[in-house]
């Protein structure tokens, strides 16, 4: 019996942040394991119908939400969507709740043009107000929220165009 | 055994209340905390051990949460908001007087410095576990306090002694003009603030007026009252404050100091005790100080005066805080006592105790290193945002000179309405040094998931050679800590992604203890999960 290649993509959920790239291609049989000797969590999240399994990794006291999936699989699925992608380079920017919390205040209205860094949002967590910033120039399309209003991790603030 | 045996004495000498073996009457029958999370849990094993019976409040996001398991009773207070819930005075003392509750403590935060609340609660025939109502209100209120230290003639961090007037356009002349006699860059601070809500800093005079009204509305929203002063930013510095304690009879001593500069958006991320690098004169003058301040208030139970130390070694004074803060723990694990319990014998009318007068005495010449880490649901990666969640896995450290203070356990919620604090993790030995190895141990044995935390901060510095060789400036956090995160989050990173691609291909080889039994845990319901070494 042939040996199949287990070879997986894996991506962070989110945006990688400091230090980090957002997607690489791992061997588990054949590649050398990372030399670190820390302990790790894991915990599958989703089983993924669909061949991507998200799973929620702790390492150093670092958490992660990543997906894996087939590595061929992976890379067709990209091919089928990087047309799509091109075309959203330049179209419109979901801004989306990144904590749960309360909206404290609104600052923009539909049709605003904004400046990259204007303040579009005043969003209150744990007691803390935070400023939501444009993360590029460009004219408020909608403005999904209203003052007062509660949100969740992953709802739709504002969309830019 | 006589028939009417002597007073026996304890340990310290002074004489005993145990009458014939029995255990000691409790001052009161039963407290209530009028607080959430691990201050509420910390007070009422106070309780436990003197023999008070306990109550919990709790909003509607707590109705399981660690606190209410831990009291002997709770009452629904309302909605998660905390000005529908624990801000609320008037269900409080409702709820006390409803279970019979002679004493209310207020742990930190909420009502804890709100005179009105305090008057309220003996208004009511009840005992308020903290200082008098006129005192919060003289102390509390931090333009009260910068004034009343002046006049006690500890030097005030220079800045303004009135409200800027906020709500008044004409004036915004002249706040701008006194702002450039503070001089830039400045705070604008809450009066009734604390904990960094409702300061905001200001670079020049155009970010004034955007600074003024964030830090009123944050204060208002947080403290229900909008009044912002300015103070000038002293940089660099050290923020260094003292335990104090008095007596309804006017003695007031001060317990040792603190050392909380590692800071981060002004919340205090690392606390120690003592001050390392102070002088026995340095701290005998700065524990002067505090005393006088608190003396001038007619301070009764505990509070914390704080100060910042400069770099040609001159102190400060910022502000006073009427209440037990959340950093007690390192002070009372170097001085050697329960602040709780003193607060509690002193609210009952006693005097301060032989073990307190005791721990002044030796405070300028403290024999132990305690620190203390704040564990918060709170993403070190991206500037410690809140990052509300479930608890999944919780492993907490223990073994010699370790002390956790926590409301959490698995499977808790971390609401997204209150303070992000999960637990504190505190050690204690003889020098900083070795309290620092003991902290990176205990930090080694502790282990969350499902929430992001800010244990990777933590780790980091409890290894750093910099923090090592010696306290950092309350800046540190903000200048370096984004570089120094990066390559310890690589790493974590990579082995993560490897700890997943080895547990989703179930490899039930060495590296991969990771999956639970060769089975298919990925059809598995629920979070269910395998917890090994990773790689071995």
């Amino acid at each position: 019996m042939a040996a199949v290649s287990r070879r997986v993509r894996v991506s962070l959920v989110e945006a990688a942040g400091p230090g980090g790239r957002d997607a690489a291609e791992i061997d588990p049989d054949a590649d050398e394991a990372p030399p670190a000797s820390r302990t790790a969590i894991v915990a599958p999240l989703t089983a993924g119908r669909d061949g991507r399994s998200r799973v929620e990794v702790v390492v150093d006291g670092w958490r992660f939400e990543l997906v894996v999936e087939d590595a061929a699989r992976a890379e067709l699925r990209r091919r089928a969507t990087r047309e799509e992608d091109a075309a959203a380079a330049d179209g419109p920017a979901e801004i989306r709740a990144i904590i749960p919390g309360r909206v404290a205040a609104v600052r923009v209205v539909a049709g605003d043009a904004v400046e990259a860094g204007r303040t579009l949002l005043i969003v209150e967590a744990m007691k803390m107000q935070n400023e939501l910033r444009a993360p590029r120039a460009g004219t408020v399309e909608r403005v999904a929220v209203g003052e007062g209003q509660t949100i969740e991790n992953g709802d739709v603030l504002v969309v830019l165009r | 055994m006589t028939d009417a045996p002597a007073r026996s004495t304890d340990a310290s000498g002074r004489p005993s209340l145990r009458k014939d073996g029995g255990a000691r009457r409790p001052p009161f029958t039963r407290l209530l905390v009028a607080n959430r999370g691990e201050i509420a849990v910390r007070v009422f094993r106070a309780c436990r051990e003197m023999g008070i019976e306990t109550v919990a409040v709790f909003s509607d996001a707590d109705v399981t949460a660690g606190h209410v398991r831990a009291a002997d009773r709770a009452v629904r207070l309302g909605p998660a908001p905390a000005g529908e819930s624990y801000l609320r005075g008037d269900a409080i003392v409702a709820a006390a007087l409803e279970t019979g509750a002679e004493a209310i403590h207020p742990g930190y935060g909420f009502l804890a410095e709100r005179a009105s609340f305090a008057a309220a609660v003996d208004a009511a025939g009840l005992t308020f576990i903290g200082p008098a109502s006129g005192t919060i209100a003289a102390l509390g209120d931090k333009l009260a306090a910068r004034r009343s230290a002046t006049a006690a003639g500890v030097p005030v961090v220079p800045g303004t002694l009135e409200p800027a007037p906020i709500d008044r356009p004409d004036q915004v002349d002249a706040v701008i003009a006194s702002a450039e006699s503070v001089g830039f860059p400045l705070l604008v601070k809450a009066a009734a603030g604390g904990g960094g809500r409702g300061m905001r800093r200001v670079d020049d005079a155009a970010g004034l007026p955007a600074a003024l009204d964030a830090a009123a509305a944050e204060a208002r929203a947080a403290f229900g009252d909008g009044s912002v002063y300015l103070e000038r930013e002293i940089r660099p510095a050290r923020h260094i404050e003292v335990q104090l304690l008095g007596d309804r009879a006017g003695a007031v001593v001060a317990l040792g100091e603190r050392d909380c500069s590692l800071q981060r958006r002004h919340q205090k991320l690392v606390e120690e005790a003592p001050a390392p690098g102070l002088t026995r004169d340095e701290r005998r003058d700065l524990h002067e100080m505090a005393v006088r301040v608190a003396q001038a208030a007619g301070l009764e139970s505990a509070a914390t005066a704080e100060f910042l130390l400069d770099d040609d070694r001159r102190f400060w004074f910022l502000e006073v805080n009427t209440r037990l803060q959340v950093e007690h723990g390192v002070t009372e694990l170097v001085a050697d006592l329960d602040l709780v319990r003193e607060q509690i014998l002193i609210a009952a009318g006693e005097p301060l105790s032989a073990i307190v007068l005791g721990a002044a005495e030796r405070a300028t010449e403290p024999e132990r290193h305690a620190i203390e880490v704040r564990l918060s649901a709170e993403d070190p990666a991206r500037d410690f945002i809140p990052m509300p969640g479930v608890i999944g896995d919780w492993r907490m450290p223990s073994g010699p000179g370790v002390r956790v203070d926590t409301a959490a356990a698995a499977g808790d919620r971390v609401p997204p309405e209150y303070d992000p604090l999960v637990a504190k993790i505190l050690v204690v030995d003889a020098d900083r040094d070795r309290a620092l190895d003991r902290l990176a141990r205990a930090l080694a044995e502790t282990e969350v998931s499902g929430i992001q935390t800010t244990l990777p901060f933590h780790r980091h510095m409890a290894v750093d050679p910099g923090f090592r060789a010696g306290p950092l400036p309350i800046d540190w956090v903000d200048e370096h800590w984004a570089e120094a995160l990066r390559p310890r989050r690589e790493a974590a990173l990579e082995a993560a992604r490897w700890a997943a691609a080895a547990a989703v291909a179930n490899i039930p080889a060495r590296s991969t203890a990771l999956t639970l039994d060769g089975s298919t845990p990925w059809i598995r319901a629920g979070r269910q999960r395998a917890i090994e070494r990773w790689p071995r």
